[in-house]
C-alpha cells in the first residue's frame, strides 16, 4: 500500500511509542487525517501494547457462513416530519433518512472516523486544505451514479443560509461555495478558510447526507440516495417502511450485497408504549431507552443490553442576555445548587458520569481532568444576597425554569428545584410536552435542554458558544454567551492537532465555562441499544445513530 | 314524522354552521404564529411576512373563512384568464390544481425573472418551456398575469417589477426580483370535502385524516357495540334487584370500573394479558395500515379499556331508571292485576326506563370517538384523538379544524339517531 502518512501522524507515533498517548487516541489521529484504519493499526503496532481500552475492536462480526438473510427489523421511534435532510433537527429524523442516504465518512462507536462514499481523504500539512477521493462505482437508488457534482450539491444546499442547515455554522471555516473545488468527476477539494481537524467527523454531522444532484427539497416525495435501503412509505405521525434494494454497493460477508434484512419498519410510538411492545414481542427494538426503560428490561430473557458511553447531557442553560442571568454570580450560584451525584441518581438511575459545568466531556480525548465542583448551597446563597442587595430586591429570587417532559429533564428539574431553595431560588417549574419546548428552547431563559453526542471535542462549541461574522449569535446559540477569550482560544483549539497541547487548550476552555459560562452540566449519560436476542451485528452508538447494514436476524 | 327529521337536520346544520364559525374564531384567536413553527424562531420578520402570504394568511379572515368553507376557486376563477381544474398527481394520487390553456394542463414558475410554462402531457410527464401568457396591464401600470404555481396557488406575477419578494421554497427562503406577488391558495373548501393542506405533513389533510378516522371509529365501534348490550343488560338485572346482593355486586363492580381512570384498567390489563401471559399483544402497533385487520388481536386490549370505562356508566344510569319506573304507580298496578312478570318488564318497563341511558349512550359515541386519546396513546393507535392533538400542538390549523368538523359531524348525527331512537321508544315526544 502506497500511501502518504501525514506528518503529524508520524509525531503522534512517536508519543505513542512513550506511551504519552493511548493506542486509541492514535488511531483516532491518525485515521483522521487519511490514514487507513489497517496501516494504523499497523503504525500502532510498532508501539508496545498500551492497557486495553474500551471501545476498540467494534467488529462484532460473526463467523461467516452463519450469516441468514432476511427478516424484518420493527423499531419505535417518533415517525418525525422530514423535508429537507439538510435541515435534519432530530436524531429520528436522521435514522430514517440514513437508510436512504448516506455519508461521505463514518464515525463508528469507537470515535473513530473512516471514509465511507469517500475511498479517502487527504489533508495538507497545515490541515488547511482537505482533499476528498469519491469512491466510484456508487449507484444512487435511482441508477445515477454518484459524482462530484452530487458531493458540490450537496454541500451547496449545507452552506446555503436559506436551507437553513445546521451545517452552516460547523462548516464555518468554509467561505460559501467558492471554498469547494470540484477537481474531477470524483475529487473535491476543501479550502478552507482556517485550518481545522474535524472535517471528516463533520462530514458525518447527522444533516451531513449525500443528495442527489437533483433534489427539490422534499426527502418524502424524492426518496433518492445510495443507501442501502428504499422508502415504501413514509407516513408522519404513523410509521416509515423500507426494503433492501437488491443492488447496494457494499457487499456482506457473503460476498452478496449488503443489508442482510429485508425490510425495516419504523413504527410511531412513544416511549411507554414502546416498552411494552418490547415486553410483548410486537417490537424489537426502540430509539433511545431512558433510564427507567433500561431498568424495566435490562434482565429480559429475550433481550440483550449494549451500552456505550457519550457525550450526551442535559444542559441547565441561562439567557446570558436576559434578567437575571446576564448576572454572572446569578449563575454561578445557580451552578452551585447542583448536588451532582443525587441529580444523576435521580434522574438517570446512575447510568452516567459526572461532568463540571463545561460542554466537553471526558470521552472527548483532549478532555483536561477537572474537580468535580461540590454542592454548595452556603456559597450561592452569599452569591445571591449580593446581587439581590445590589437590586434592592428580596430573596428568595423567583425564576421559572422551563424544559420538556422527556428522558430525565422533569426529574433533574425537580431535584435541582429542590436543592436551590435552600440557596434562594424559588424557582417555578414549566413543564411541557416535548414539542412545546422545542418551539421555544432558544428562547426561554431559563431551560434545561438535551445536547446530542459529537464525537469531537471541538464540534459542540462553535454550534452553542460563538456568533456568526456580524456578531449576532449563530442560530443554536440558545443562551446568546459569546466570550471573545472563549471564542478565540476555542478557534485555536480547532486547530491543535498535537493532543496535549490541545488538552492544555481545553483545559482553559473549560475553566472559562466553569467561571463564567452559560450552563449547568450535571453528567453525562449511558446510552443503550436494547434489542431482540436472535438480531446479530447489533452495535450501540453514542449519538443513537442506527447501523443496521450489517445487522442480520438468526433465524 | 318527516316535519320531525326536517326539523331536526335543519337544526344540524345550523348547529354544524354556529360551531364552524366558533371554531374558525377559537383558531384565530389561540392559533398563535404558524410561521414560527414552520421557519423555526430564527426566521426574519420579512421571511415570516412572505411565509404568510404564501399561505394566504394576509387575507382578512371573512375571505379566509368562506375560502375554508366554500372554496377559494370561485373567486380564483374571475382572476384567472384560463379554467381552472384538479388532476390527481401520477405519483401520490393528491389533488393538484392546473390551468387549462387550450386543453393543454399549464402551471408556472418564475425563474429568473422569467416566467416558464410547465405543461402536462398526456402520458403524465411535465415537460417546462418558456411561456408565452397574455400578459394584461393593471391599473398601476404594471404587466401582471395570474396563473397557478406548482404549489397550486394562484399567484399574481408582475413582471420586470423590481420589488424584491422572499420566495419559500422546499429547500428554504430565497428572495426573487419581479416575482409572484399575491397569492391565492387554491381549494375546494370543506363543503365539498376539501380541507385543504396539512402544514405538518405538507400533504393534504384528507390523505391523513380518514385513515386516522377509520382507526378511531373501528376502536369505538368494536368497544360500543360490546358494551352496550352488557352494560344495558346488567343495569336492568341491577335495577329490577334493587337492594338484593346481585344489584350490589353489578354496582359496586360498574361504580369500580368507572371510577378507575382509563390509563390505569389499560395499564394493569397490559401488564396481566401482555406481558405477564403474553395471551394478547401489549400494544396496538400498526406495522402496516390495515394492521387491524391482519391482526384484530392487537384490539382486544384497547377495547377491554374503553369497554371498563363505559360499563359502569350506562349500567348505572340503566339501573337508576329502571329502580325509578319499577316504583311507579303503573308498575305496581300492573303487578296488582297479576300480569306476568316477564310481560311487566319487557312490555311495560323497559321502554321507559331506556330513555335515560339512550341519551347517555349517544353522548359516549362522542366521547369514544374524539376523547379515546388517553387510550389511542397508551396503545400506540394512530387515531383521530392523537391526530387533533398533534395538530393543535403544530398549530396545523386546517388539521384540527378539519378533524374538529369531523367530531362535530358525528356528534350530531348521533344526536339525530338518539332522538329517532327517542321518539320510538316515547311517542309522547313526537307530538311535543
Amino acid at each position: 500500500m502506497n500511501e502518504r502518512i501525514h506528518p503529524l501522524v508520524l509525531q503522534a507515533t512517536d508519543k505513542l511509542r512513550q506511551g504519552r498517548i493511548s493506542r486509541r487516541e492514535f488511531l483516532r489521529y491518525a485515521t483522521l487525517l487519511g490514514v487507513s484504519v489497517g496501516t494504523a493499526y499497523a503504525l500502532s503496532a510498532c508501539a508496545p501494547a498500551a492497557a486495553p481500552t474500551a471501545g476498540e475492536a467494534p467488529s462484532a462480526g460473526a463467523a461467516p457462513g452463519a450469516i441468514v438473510r432476511g427478516g424484518v427489523l420493527r423499531k419505535g421511534m417518533l415517525v418525525q416530519q422530514v423535508d429537507h435532510p439538510a435541515r435534519l433537527s432530530w436524531i429520528e429524523g436522521a435514522n430514517a433518512v440514513r437508510l436512504v442516504n448516506e455519508y461521505l465518512t463514518v464515525t463508528g462507536p469507537d470515535n473513530i472516523t473512516r471514509p465511507y462514499l469517500l475511498e479517502r481523504w487527504e489533508a495538507s500539512d497545515d490541515v488547511q486544505t482537505w482533499t476528498l477521493y469519491l469512491r466510484k462505482g456508487i449507484k444512487f437508488n435511482n441508477g445515477d451514479e454518484l459524482t462530484a457534482d452530487d458531493v458540490l450539491f450537496s454541500f451547496s444546499q449545507w452552506l446555503d443560509p436559506a436551507v437553513g442547515s445546521s451545517m452552516l455554522g460547523l462548516l464555518s471555516y468554509l467561505d460559501g461555495m467558492d471554498s469547494v473545488e470540484k477537481i474531477d468527476d470524483y475529487t473535491v477539494r476543501l479550502h478552507l478558510t482556517s485550518p481545522n481537524i474535524g472535517v471528516p467527523e463533520h462530514l458525518f454531522h447527522y444533516p451531513a447526507v449525500v443528495l442527489h444532484r437533483d433534489f427539490q427539497g422534499d426527502w418524502v416525495k424524492q426518496p433518492v440516495g445510495t443507501g442501502a435501503f428504499t422508502l415504501v412509505e413514509y407516513l408522519e405521525g404513523e410509521r416509515a417502511v423500507f426494503k433492501a434494494r437488491p443492488d447496494y454497493w457494499r457487499t456482506g460477508e457473503d460476498g452478496k450485497p449488503l443489508p442482510y434484512l429485508d425490510e425495516i419498519v419504523f413504527v410511531n410510538l412513544d416511549k411507554d408504549a414502546s416498552v411494552a411492545a418490547m415486553q410483548s414481542g410486537q417490537i424489537d427494538t426502540f430509539f433511545k431507552p431512558r433510564p427507567s426503560d433500561f431498568l424495566a428490561l435490562k434482565d429480559n430473557p429475550e433481550l440483550q443490553v449494549k451500552s456505550v458511553a457519550t457525550a450526551n447531557c442535559f444542559l441547565v442553560r441561562m439567557r446570558v442576555d436576559m434578567e437575571p442571568w446576564n448576572d454572572n454570580r446569578v449563575r454561578t450560584a445557580l451552578k452551585k445548587c447542583q448536588d451532582r451525584q443525587k441529580i444523576l441518581d435521580f434522574s438517570y438511575s446512575g447510568e452516567g458520569i459526572l461532568s463540571i459545568d463545561a460542554h466537553f466531556s471526558p470521552v472527548h480525548p483532549a478532555y483536561a481532568e477537572r474537580p468535580i465542583p461540590p454542592y454548595d448551597p452556603d456559597g450561592a446563597r452569599a452569591l445571591l444576597e449580593e446581587y439581590a442587595a445590589e437590586k434592592g430586591i428580596q430573596l428568595p429570587l423567583k425564576v421559572t425554569l422551563a424544559t420538556k417532559n422527556d428522558l430525565a429533564e422533569p426529574e433533574i428539574a425537580q431535584t435541582l428545584k429542590e436543592l436551590a431553595a435552600p440557596a434562594g431560588f424559588d424557582i417555578t417549574l414549566d413543564i411541557t410536552e416535548p414539542n412545546g419546548y422545542w418551539d421555544r428552547w432558544t428562547e426561554v431563559p431559563l431551560g434545561i435542554t438535551i445536547w446530542a453526542h459529537r464525537p469531537l471535542d471541538t464540534m459542540v462549541p462553535p454550534l452553542a458558544y460563538t456568533a456568526d461574522a456580524n456578531g449576532n449569535p449563530v442560530p443554536w446559540n440558545e443562551t446568546r454567551w459569546v466570550d471573545p477569550e472563549f471564542v478565540e482560544k476555542l478557534r485555536k483549539a480547532e486547530l491543535t492537532l498535537d493532543i496535549e497541547a490541545r488538552r492544555e487548550i481545553i483545559g482553559e476552555l473549560e475553566d472559562i465555562m466553569q467561571e463564567r459560562g452559560p450552563i449547568g452540566n450535571s453528567y453525562w449519560t449511558n446510552e443503550w441499544e436494547i434489542i431482540r436476542k436472535e438480531f446479530q451485528n447489533v452495535v450501540a452508538h453514542p449519538s443513537n445513530f442506527d447501523f443496521y447494514y450489517e445487522v442480520w436476524k438468526q433465524a | 314524522m318527516t316535519k320531525f327529521l326536517i326539523r331536526n337536520l335543519f337544526s344540524m346544520f345550523v348547529t354544524m354552521f354556529l360551531v364552524s364559525l366558533v371554531l374558525f374564531f377559537l383558531l384565530e384567536v389561540a392559533g398563535g404564529d404558524v410561521t414560527v413553527r414552520l421557519l423555526g424562531v430564527f426566521a426574519t420578520p420579512e421571511q415570516r411576512e412572505s411565509l404568510r402570504r404564501q399561505l394566504g394568511l394576509d387575507a382578512p379572515a371573512w375571505q379566509r373563512y368562506a375560502d375554508w368553507l366554500i372554496g377559494s376557486d370561485w373567486r380564483a376563477q374571475r382572476l384567472s384568464p384560463y379554467p381552472l381544474t384538479t388532476m390527481p398527481n401520477p405519483q401520490t394520487g393528491e389533488q393538484e390544481w392546473w390551468a387549462e390553456v387550450d386543453g393543454v394542463l399549464t402551471r408556472w414558475r418564475m425563474v429568473d425573472g422569467e416566467l416558464l410554462a410547465i405543461q402536462r402531457t398526456a402520458d403524465g410527464r411535465e415537460v417546462t418551456s418558456p411561456a408565452s401568457v397574455a400578459w394584461t396591464t393593471d391599473e398601476t401600470g404594471a404587466e401582471v398575469f395570474w396563473g397557478v404555481d406548482t404549489r397550486n396557488n394562484l399567484v399574481k406575477w408582475v413582471r420586470g417589477s423590481d420589488l424584491e419578494v422572499l420566495v419559500l421554497s422546499k429547500a428554504g427562503v430565497r428572495s426573487e426580483r419581479g416575482g409572484p406577488q399575491q397569492y391565492i391558495p387554491l381549494r375546494k373548501g370543506i363543503v365539498r370535502g376539501d380541507a385543504g393542506m396539512s402544514l405538518q405533513t405538507n400533504r393534504p389533510v384528507s390523505a391523513t385524516i380518514f385513515s386516522r378516522a377509520a382507526n378511531s371509529l373501528i376502536l369505538a365501534a368494536a368497544a360500543f357495540v360490546l358494551v352496550m348490550p352488557l352494560a344495558l343488560f346488567f343495569g336492568m338485572l341491577a335495577g329490577v334487584n334493587e337492594g338484593k346482593p346481585l344489584d350490589r355486586i353489578i354496582s359496586i363492580t360498574g361504580l369500580g370500573f368507572t371510577a378507575t381512570p382509563e390509563f390505569v384498567v389499560g395499564v394493569f390489563l397490559i401488564l396481566i394479558f401482555g406481558i405477564w401471559l403474553r395471551w394478547l399483544p401489549a400494544t396496538a402497533v400498526f406495522l402496516t395500515g390495515d394492521a387491524i385487520f391482519r391482526d384484530p388481536k392487537i384490539l382486544v386490549l384497547p377495547v377491554l379499556t374503553l369497554m371498563a370505562a363505559e360499563f359502569g356508566y350506562v349500567a348505572r344510569i340503566t339501573r337508576a331508571s329502571m329502580v325509578e319506573v319499577m316504583q311507579s304507580p303503573y308498575i305496581r298496578t300492573a303487578f296488582i292485576k297479576g300480569l306476568p312478570w316477564r310481560r311487566i318488564i319487557f312490555r311495560h318497563a323497559l321502554r321507559n326506563a331506556l330513555l335515560a341511558p339512550i341519551t347517555v349512550v349517544m353522548l359516549q359515541i362522542n366521547w369514544l370517538i374524539g376523547g379515546v386519546i388517553v387510550v389511542e396513546v397508551l396503545f400506540g393507535i394512530p387515531g383521530l384523538g392523537s391526530y387533533i392533538y398533534d395538530a393543535a400542538i403544530f398549530g396545523d390549523f386546517n388539521a384540527v379544524a378539519a378533524a374538529a368538523m369531523l367530531t362535530v359531524l358525528i356528534a350530531v348525527l348521533t344526536r339525530l339517531i338518539g332522538d329517532l331512537l327517542y321518539v320510538y321508544l316515547n311517542p309522547r315526544i313526537r307530538f311535543a
